[in-house]
């Protein structure tokens, strides 16, 4: 992979594109280490700044951040927050509303994810991850407000958590 | 100088993009990416055993219209980037 002294230029693709061929990528059994766009995973992951670690899905759990196939070349990473057999519920961390999908559509399993720039991930299945997942998930009823705190304050005075 | 073993060419999304079979994460945050032309060298040495620079830029003579020293100094600047990035040896 580069070194320092090699061009290193950013190429951004348009997810439609892209991601069909990560899922290829992951088919093939490689592991995909994707860089992160949006905002609908806050307050733990940053537009542009996080990286998660994917891996195809072998089983789904509740609370699992999952790359999902919404519709034919939407797709987002997102948590799940419910299953009921094929049907699956999801909601990003920084939403307020669900999308559904069937399991077939959940095409990959965040396993860790790299946040601020750091060359060591935070696993998923870490205290850190799971402390925040417990109690993120649990403040839901608050979460509007949160969300409004974190955006319209902290950010105005402080950089991303 | 020769291609490591396994460094196969795909395209993504119209991207040459270099992907090291057997190599288990794929990183998009730092992929090794190539244009036309580099992917054309790449495929013309990949896999043959040794090459030099000059073998490179009568390649690129070959295939473009482009003098000879502007192909070897073409060459040279390709070879440095294929090592940096650890595909050669």
């Amino acid at each position: 992979m580069p070194q320092d002294n090699s061009p290193l230029t950013v190429i951004q693709m348009a997810n439609a594109q892209l991601l069909p061929e990560v899922v290829k990528l992951l088919d093939e059994g490689h592991t995909v280490t994707l860089p992160l766009r949006g905002y609908s995973m806050r307050p733990f992951l940053e537009n542009e700044r996080d990286k998660a670690l994917l891996k195809k899905t072998t089983t789904i759990s509740m609370g699992d951040a999952v790359l999902a196939e919404l519709s034919k070349g939407h797709y987002v990473l997102h948590r799940v927050v419910g299953i009921d057999g094929d049907a699956i519920t999801l909601r990003g961390d920084g939403n307020l509303s669900n999308e559904y999908c069937h399991a077939g559509d959940v095409k990959a399993t965040a396993i860790a994810f790299y946040r601020k720039g750091r060359s060591t991930p935070d696993s998923t299945s870490g205290r850190k991850w799971r402390v925040y997942s417990w109690l993120w998930t649990r403040l839901f009823p608050l979460r509007r407000y949160l969300l409004a705190f974190y955006r319209r304050i902290w950010l105005k005075f402080f950089k991303p958590i | 100088m020769k291609t490591k073993k396994g460094f196969n060419l795909r395209n993504v999304c119209g991207e040459r993009i270099v992907v090291a079979e057997g190599i288990e994460n794929i990183d998009f945050s730092k992929i090794i990416s190539m244009n036309e032309s580099s992917a054309y060298l790449w495929s013309q040495v990949q896999d043959k055993g040794d090459f030099t620079v000059e073998q490179l830029a009568k390649l690129l003579t070959e295939e473009y219209e482009v003098d000879e020293n502007t192909a070897l100094a073409d060459s040279k600047t390709v070879v440095k980037q294929w090592l940096d990035a650890g595909i050669v040896e």
